[in-house]
């Protein structure tokens, strides 16, 4: 109701599409509203030279002291409106999230998010709600700074640590060359938090592996208020649903997938304030499962596998690099967390070509195994190729790279 | 503003350079730095209390083997955050308006402006302005978004950090974007010091816009701008200068408790006493 009353962007496609609010009731009444995606907030910020898109709530008030974050990709940038009342509401929501995961008070909290992402915009909440000390590190979240993430954990101790799944190879590497083993590196630490990428079970027991930390669990978010977090049970993400409502529907139909039915992420932000994204498509390929979860929290559970602007199809099966990574670990477990790259000239050819690092001591029938496995997959379309090594980056979900840009990394 | 009466024997960095007139030695980031190497299990390289309960420890970007923390409470931080407010202001800022940081979100000059970006900060720079703050992180790859943030949110100031001028330039000139009609000014900072005025008047010409001067030493949590009437860096309130021997200046961070910052020398500078016609009563540093 506050979208229609009070938002440009919405009044103008509810009228398009029909969508009548005053008939909205419940959450399931939103399936009738249209769905927006970047491309449309882009049209708009394009036409009219401005951030301002429309779906900003309480941004003009003169005690709204606003920051600006930016949600980037492919197709261009475009800001996400933060006041204060949303980084309270979106705050204590967040705080559930992370008591979900695993954080508890007692320990520092390592501030994991470069300032530009919506995620840096509610750590600060974060840390003063738990009345946790706060820990800034020098420089950004690139791999060239991982030697001051690890002085910070080494230092400073925290139990829980949240960080973005490439840099947390980044840091065990540098830790490891600074003859600190993951162990080492991790002692003290409780829950380590991954983010940014969708991990398969392999690439948890790997991370748990390379780490000694009992508990590896997922955030899932997106810049446009998506939140979504592991319970202990870890077999999906609950959707934090004081701020967060989410959907997966049939790319085909648009209609509601069934549960595990691979669809598209629909989100819509129960946040009324900032920047308000209802039924917003962001291009994430997922699933939902509806059913009660054993840990005993009622909202549902989702999956993000990738990003369908990644996907790829090979014969009749569309794929995502998720499937192939799964794969991989699934058929030949040695391999879990092995970095790897699909190659575009194989995907040219109707082939799925995947350049693979050889695991330390790696036997050639390791390759072998992959190459067989992935046929069982996918067919017989299949080419594995050993590569001696890869940018710690791919680790996780490989990229879809040309072959001379993958040689170009190494 | 009242000196905190900090007794420097507490503090094991100082308690080493004391002297007899129980001040201590002026002191560089080197020296620090070695401090530190030697004290390895101390963060804060001897500058806290054994029993300081930190709300912030914010690691210095300047410092390496080991890199070097400092430490903030929440009154700290507003103090600290209250001079970049009078530091913009004096460069002028209207309610309303946008600041932009290219620069990374860890430095105090970003961090330090919403409450948004660091926890225990209850007002920041661009709150008590009422700017709208964004930041584009200080990664010089991330050029083309600069341009994005100067065409769609129309910033009236920015913040930008030394090494992103080139980078910064040839995206706006490939896109075809002009700051000189939108952008009021350009504040340039370094890691640690200063850069050149030479240096600034090049920036100025290529990218049209008036550009001031930042002198930042986190050791020693000093943001000083410089004056566009008197070319020197105005120092806030909250710092006390004095001139050492051999043309070097010291500073004293009065607002810092939690980790003190006494007397850390920022090199070679003239030290002028208040006189500008801008702001008559402030120290100023020209360097």
């Amino acid at each position: 109701m506050v979208a229609a009353e009070r938002l440009p962007f919405y009044q103008d496609r509810f009228r398009a599409a029909g969508f009548d609010p005053a008939r909205f009731r419940t959450l399931d009444d939103l399936r009738a509203a249209p769905i927006s995606t970047k491309s449309d907030l882009l049209a708009i910020q394009r036409s009219t030279r401005s951030h301002n898109l429309g779906i900003e709530l309480e941004a003009a008030a003169p005690e709204a002291t606003v920051t600006l974050s930016l949600s980037s990709g492919t197709s261009g940038t475009t800001f996400i409106t933060h006041t204060k009342s949303w980084r309270r509401m979106q705050g204590r929501s967040s705080c559930r999230a992370h008591w979900w995961a695993g954080l508890r008070p007692g320990s520092a909290l390592l501030m994991s998010a470069p300032a530009w992402h919506s995620y840096a915009a509610i750590q600060p909440f974060i840390a003063m709600h738990f009345e946790m000390p706060c820990l800034v590190v020098s420089g950004t979240y690139l791999p060239r700074f991982a030697d001051r993430v690890v002085d910070a954990i080494v230092r400073f101790r925290p139990r829980f640590v949240t960080m973005f799944l490439p840099m947390v190879f980044s840091i065990l590497a540098t830790a490891r060359h600074q003859g600190i083993d993951g162990n080492q590196l991790f002692s003290g630490v409780r829950t380590l938090v991954v983010t940014g990428a969708p991990i398969t079970p392999g690439m948890r027991r790997h991370l748990r592996r390379l780490s000694g930390v009992a508990r590896v669990a997922e955030i899932a978010g997106s810049s446009e208020n998506l939140l979504a977090v592991d319970c202990e049970r870890a077999e999906g993400l609950h959707v934090v649903p004081d701020t967060c409502h989410a959907e997966v529907i049939d790319r085909a139909t648009g209609r509601a997938a069934a549960d595990m039915e691979r669809g598209s992420i629909v989100h819509t932000s129960i946040v009324p304030a900032g920047s308000v994204y209802l039924r917003y498509d962001g291009g994430d390929a997922g699933v939902i499962n509806r059913e009660p979860c054993a840990c005993g929290l009622p909202s549902p559970r989702i999956k993000l596998l990738g990003r369908w602007e990644d996907s790829f199809t090979l014969g009749p099966q569309v794929l995502l690099p998720y499937d192939v990574q799964l794969a991989i670990e699934e058929e030949v477990p040695e391999l879990s967390g092995a970095a790897c790259v699909i190659t575009r000239e194989g995907l040219a050819r109707g082939i799925l070509r995947v350049l693979l690092a050889e695991p330390e001591h790696a036997a050639a029938s390791l390759l072998d195994g992959a190459r067989a496995a992935l046929s069982r997959r996918f067919g017989e379309r299949v080419e594995v190729a050993g590569v001696p090594n890869l940018p710690l980056r791919f680790k996780g979900v490989p990229p879809i790279l040309s072959e001379q840009e993958a040689a170009a990394q190494l | 503003m009242p000196t905190l009466k900090i007794d420097p024997g507490e503090y094991p960095f100082y308690r080493e350079r004391l002297r007899a007139d129980g001040k201590p030695e002026a002191w560089t980031i080197a020296e620090l730095e070695s401090f530190a190497s030697s004290h390895p299990g101390d963060p804060y390289a001897g500058r806290t209390a054994p029993a300081l309960a930190a709300a912030v420890s914010l690691q210095l970007e300047a410092t390496g083997e080991p890199p070097v923390w400092i430490a903030l409470n929440d009154a700290e931080l507003g103090q600290w955050a209250g001079a970049v407010a009078r530091m913009w202001a004096r460069w002028g800022t209207a309610r309303g308006e946008t600041i932009a940081f290219f620069d990374y979100g860890s430095s105090p000059l970003v961090l330090l402006a919403s409450s948004g970006y660091v926890a225990y900060l209850r007002r920041g720079a661009a709150e008590r302005l009422g700017l709208t703050a964004i930041c584009n992180d200080g990664v010089a790859t991330m050029a083309a978004r600069m341009v994005s943030i100067v065409e769609a949110v129309r910033p009236s100031m920015l913040v930008l950090r030394r090494e992103l001028v080139t980078p910064f330039a040839a995206a706006l000139e490939s896109s075809a974007t002009t700051l000189a009609n939108q952008v009021r000014w350009i504040a340039l900072s370094e890691v640690e010091g200063a850069p050149t005025r030479d240096e600034a008047d090049r920036v100025s010409a290529t990218l049209g816009v008036p550009v001031h001067r930042i002198l930042r030493c986190d050791a020693a949590f000093l943001l000083a701008g410089e004056c566009p009437g008197c070319g020197a860096f105005h120092l806030d309130r909250l710092y006390r200068a004095e001139t050492l021997p051999a043309h070097e200046v010291a500073v004293t961070a009065r607002f810092a408790r939690s980790c003190p910052a006494l007397r850390y020398n920022i090199g070679t500078a003239e030290l002028l006493e208040s006189g500008c016609v801008h702001e008559p009563r402030a120290q100023r540093v020209r360097c």
